[in-house]
Parts: structure tokens; C-alpha cells; sequence
């Protein structure tokens, strides 16, 4: 039994098709990356796998259970947690407690949740900004104050938005340190809507590739990096020159 | 136990804060022993009334930044179970507040419900709406008094009733309002640190993000309506009994329900002291203006103008009000 199963998931805007027949299946402990041109329907397809848009068609389970028609935050209850684009919580609340509301899913205990709250900065290295007011934040660290409180509650499953637009090279290490430790050391499953192909290609097991809303291409990063459809599509012919494909960027 | 703990615990506010609320504290304490005319101390009261008013608002359209212009029903509905309670059976304030606060938060609750599927303006309408038709309402109730009121004649003055809280001195009402005003601030100390009150300032910023982080959203609003709810027909209760005579078009009236969310918002909204700073300027101001230019022929309403008059000003300089200005100076904010 597949941990996240997608099956043929439609969403219609009005007219417009965001999402067009999507199915694709997801193990626990993998990590997955989703990517594709802007507009493709990424982010569409996470607000729809947790539960802020209804689907038009189709269905999802996550973990042996249809969460197809569930609310988003008892989606969220059930362990699957996510990113968004636009950072924190709240601008009223500090670093630590922004990552306390994440805390206040699973405890009523303040002190529980501030505790808790401590600890997963200092795991995310930022406990010294745990007193400041996020967006007085560089960009990076704010990037890792969104997955710090959506790591708070405790998921199974976490899905990051981007977490790493915006970062130059040095940042963008330590942000991939950062979703493998998620990953390796805290046992979360991953799924991640990146453009940066550098750090897609490096840690995802499997990249989903979407082009118009339509799943065009599934695979290891590899194959994917050497798929026809998805140079034409999204990775055009200049980054095959520059990396090669996957043998020689491995090193 | 942590919940007492929290509420006694001020230390995430700089020295200097502590040391001006704590003087202040201790200034209201000793006020009604210096010499004083009967106007400051009724200004007194009002003003401690208006706080807890504006921290009721406070939890909803402060933190939750759901804007409510209709908290003048509740306040109907707290004065009038008092009033009617006591002047038919006899029964004491602390036995009609709490039974007030019952009927308000079934009330809040009917009326959250649907109205919390409404954002922005078209809530605040709502909620104007809904506290001029229970006001209408009240208006043809015989039962009540329709539009006449009730009027609350005091049995006995001596000894100072504190059973049904009827007193010949203000003095009186001036300490059983200053108890509640002091449960009111350690209450909202807590609850800027609850759960809940955490919880309000994501849904503030990004509902979605809130949902995503497995909030209710709905239901925290509803929930939070009727914190604030509960607040406001305490007060509404104690107003029964200090006014001692209650009709629709002035305890029910929309310029409560907007002095109300006024003075939180000009003090500084989603903030613990916000409301009480807010009072602070506005009561005093209202009073004053109202005594010394609305006697004047020809000035009539002048208070008015000049209360909208510094509202707009704030509101262009700084929308976080005057805490706003505060924490301007200061590099952090502290709600």
C-alpha cells in the first residue's frame, strides 16, 4: 500500500485546467521532487493534496485513508504538513513563536510547545534567531522558519514550496542539508516543488515533472535529466550542455 | 496551574513598561482617597468599563483582526438579564452576570456562526446589523420595557448592597469595576500567550496557512466571538447596576458598539495594553468635551467631531495606534 496515492486528480478554475488527470503514487521514507515550468500547476496540486483546494475530480489517500474530501486543517491533523511561498505564520509573532503555532497542533501546553519549539530551531540551525520578528530575517533563514513550523506538527509527510527561490549557492547548501536531515535523521517523507535543478537532482529518489497542468515525465533524476519531453518542456537544451546529464555532476 | 502562572507572568515586557503599569495600578488603587469630584470618579468608572469593553474586542478584532462593530448587543443582553432579574426576583448580580453571559454566548454563537463565514467588511456590516435588530427587538419587548427601559429602583442603600451591587457611592462600583479591570488585564495576558490567542494571529496574517498548520478556522472564530462575547456582558451587567436605568437606544446603540472597537483600535489593536491606553484618551476626552463644549449653544456634537478628528489623524500616522508608536520606538514588538 502506497503511502500518498494520487489518482487521476483533476482541478479545474472556472475554465481554466490546472490539473489534469494527475495520478502518481508516493512510498514512505521517499523524497520526492515535483517540478515543471511556472503556471504547470505545482502548487496547485499541493493546495489540492492538503485540503485548501477541492478537487474536481479524482482522489487522494495518504496513509490508508481517503483525504480526498477532508478540510484542510484536519488534513493537516493527520499528518501531512506543508510550505508556502509566502513565509510565516504571523508578522506579529516571533521566529520561536511562529514555530509554537506549528507546536500548538499536537499540545495545549505552552511550555510544551515553546520547548518543542527550541528544539527544532536548534535542529534547523537558527536557535539564535528564535527571539526575532521573521521578516527581520534574511531570506534564507525566513525560508527555514517555514519548514521549522511546518515540522512542528509533528507530519508524516511534508510538502516545501520553494523553500530554496531566492538563495544564493552558499545558502542553497545549507538548506538541502537541511531537508536531508528532515528527511534522513527525522523520518519524514519529502515531496518538493523546487526550480533550483541543482538541489532537485541531488537529493530527490524520484522527480515528477509537470508541463500544463498534465504529469509528463516520472522517473529517477537521471532518466529525467535525459527525457526528451522535459528538456523541451522545462530543463531546455542548456542545462543538458552545462551538466551532461547526472554522470558527470555527481562527480 | 501554567495557565495562572502565565497570566502572573509579565517579564517579556521591558522594566520600564512594568514599573508605568505597575504605577498606574497602584495610582487607580489609591485614587478614591485623594479628593476628587463626583465627575472624575464616574470618568474613572467609565473609563475601567471602556478597557474591559476594548479587551473583550481585543481577542476577536485585535488578535483575530476580525473587525466587530457590534458588541453594544451584548452589552444589552448583560444589562438587561441583570436588570430584569433583579427588579422581578430579587436576584444578585453575581448570580444574574454569570446567567447574562450565558445568554450572550448562545447568542454569539447563533449568530457567529453564519457570520463568520463573511471576511471584512461584509463581517463588520453584518455584525452592525445583527446588534440594530436585537436593539429593535428590545425596543417593542414589553416584557422589558420596550422602548422606556427599566428602570432599577434600589431597595436599600445602607449597608452598601454588594450581593446585588446597588450603592449610594461610586466609590463602591469604582472597586468592584477595578477588581474586574485587574482579572480583565491578567485574563488577556494569558490569552495573548494561549494556544488560541497564537492561533488568531495566523489566521490574521494567512488563513490558508492557518488551515495548513491544522487550525480550525471557523471554529477558533467562533470560539474567540465568544470570549469576547462574555466579556462585554460582564460589564454590560455592572453597567445595569451603576446606570440603574437601562433603555435600548442608549445601551444598545451602534456609538457603543463603535466607541467600543475605536478605542481598541486607537490605543493600539491586537496589543494588551491597546485597549486600556485607547480608553484612556477617549473616555477622559468624550467626558470632558461632552461637559464643557456640549453645553454651549451652537457646539452641540463637537465632541463628536473632535474624536473622529484625532481617530483619522492616528489612523493616517500610525494604524497600529498608539501602541503602534510605541513599539516604533522600540526595535520588537510585544503583544
Amino acid at each position: 500500500m502506497a503511502f500518498l496515492e494520487v489518482h487521476n486528480l483533476t482541478k479545474d478554475f472556472g475554465g481554466l485546467r490546472a490539473n489534469s488527470n494527475i495520478t502518481f503514487s508516493m512510498k514512505r521514507g521517499e523524497l520526492i521532487g515535483l517540478i515543471g515550468p511556472n503556471g504547470a500547476g505545482k502548487t496547485t496540486l499541493f493546495n489540492c493534496i492538503s485540503g485548501l483546494h477541492p478537487v474536481t475530480s479524482g482522489g487522494i489517500i495518504f496513509d490508508e485513508e481517503d483525504i480526498t474530501k477532508l478540510k484542510a486543517h484536519k488534513v493537516a491533523q493527520r499528518g501531512l504538513a506543508r510550505t508556502f511561498q509566502v513565509y510565516a505564520a504571523s508578522g506579529d509573532l516571533t521566529v520561536r513563536e511562529n514555530v509554537m503555532v506549528g507546536c500548538f497542533m499536537r499540545t495545549h501546553l505552552r511550555s510544551r510547545a515553546k520547548a518543542r519549539a527550541t528544539e527544532i530551531l536548534e535542529n534547523l540551525n537558527i536557535g539564535d534567531t528564535a527571539d526575532y520578528l521573521v521578516n527581520e530575517l534574511p531570506v534564507a533563514a525566513q525560508k527555514r522558519v517555514t519548514m521549522a513550523t511546518a515540522i512542528a506538527s509533528d507530519p508524516k509527510l511534508l510538502l516545501l514550496d520553494e523553500v530554496a527561490a531566492g538563495l544564493n549557492p552558499n545558502e542553497i547548501d545549507e538548506i538541502m542539508a537541511s531537508i536531508k536531515h528532515v528527511h534522513d535523521d527525522m523520518g519524514i517523507t519529502v515531496m518538493l516543488i523546487e526550480h533550483v535543478m541543482e538541489l532537485v537532482m541531488k537529493i530527490s529518489h524520484r522527480v515528477i515533472v509537470l508541463d500544463y497542468g498534465e504529469k509528463i515525465a516520472e522517473g529517477d533524476p537521471e532518466a529525467i535529466s535525459k527525457d526528451p519531453r522535459v528538456i523541451k518542456a522545462y530543463l531546455g537544451e542548456r542545462y543538458v550542455q552545462e551538466h551532461g546529464g547526472m554522470e558527470e555532476s555527481k562527480e | 496551574m501554567e495557565a495562572i502562572r502565565n497570566a502572573l507572568d509579565f517579564s517579556d515586557f521591558p522594566r520600564l513598561d512594568l514599573i508605568v503599569a505597575g504605577s498606574v495600578g497602584i495610582a487607580f488603587i489609591i485614587f478614591p482617597l485623594f479628593p476628587h469630584s463626583s465627575f472624575a470618579m464616574s470618568t474613572m468608572i467609565q473609563f475601567l468599563m471602556f478597557s474591559l469593553y476594548g479587551m473583550g474586542w481585543n481577542t476577536i478584532g485585535g488578535y483575530g483582526g476580525q473587525v466587530d462593530l457590534g458588541k453594544a448587543q451584548y452589552v444589552g443582553i448583560g444589562a438587561y438579564t441583570t436588570a430584569v432579574m433583579l427588579i422581578l426576583w430579587d436576584v444578585p448580580f453575581w448570580v444574574s452576570m454569570p446567567i447574562g453571559m450565558f445568554f450572550s454566548v448562545v447568542w454569539s454563537f447563533i449568530i457567529g456562526y453564519p457570520l463568520f463565514r463573511l471576511k471584512g467588511h461584509y463581517f463588520a456590516i453584518a455584525t452592525i446589523a445583527t446588534s440594530l435588530v436585537l436593539k429593535d427587538l428590545f425596543e417593542v419587548w414589553d416584557f422589558v420595557g420596550a422602548a422606556r427601559g427599566l428602570e432599577i429602583s434600589p431597595i436599600k442603600y445602607h449597608p452598601p448592597d454588594f450581593l446585588r451591587l446597588i450603592f449610594r457611592e461610586d466609590v463602591y462600583y469604582f472597586y468592584v469595576i477595578l477588581g474586574f479591570f485587574f482579572l480583565g488585564v491578567l485574563y488577556m495576558n494569558w490569552f495573548r500567550k494561549s494556544r488560541l490567542g497564537f492561533q488568531l494571529r495566523s489566521i490574521k496574517d494567512n488563513e490558508d496557512v492557518a488551515r495548513s498548520l491544522g487550525i480550525n478556522v471557523h471554529w477558533a472564530k467562533v470560539k474567540t466571538y465568544a470570549i469576547a462575547t462574555a466579556f462585554v456582558s460582564m460589564v454590560g451587567s455592572f453597567h445595569a447596576c451603576y446606570i440603574k436605568s437601562i433603555e435600548p437606544e442608549d445601551t444598545m446603540s451602534l456609538d457603543i458598539s463603535i466607541l467600543i472597537a475605536l478605542m481598541a483600535m486607537l490605543g493600539g489593536a491586537g496589543s494588551l495594553w491597546g485597549p486600556i491606553i485607547g480608553a484612556g484618551i477617549l473616555i477622559p476626552l468624550k467626558s470632558y468635551l461632552k461637559e464643557w463644549l456640549g453645553a454651549q449653544v451652537g457646539l452641540v456634537g463637537i465632541d463628536l467631531i473632535i474624536y473622529a478628528l484625532i481617530i483619522m489623524v492616528i489612523s493616517a500616522f500610525e494604524p497600529r495606534g498608539v501602541w503602534g508608536i510605541v513599539e516604533k520606538f522600540r526595535r520588537r514588538k510585544r503583544n
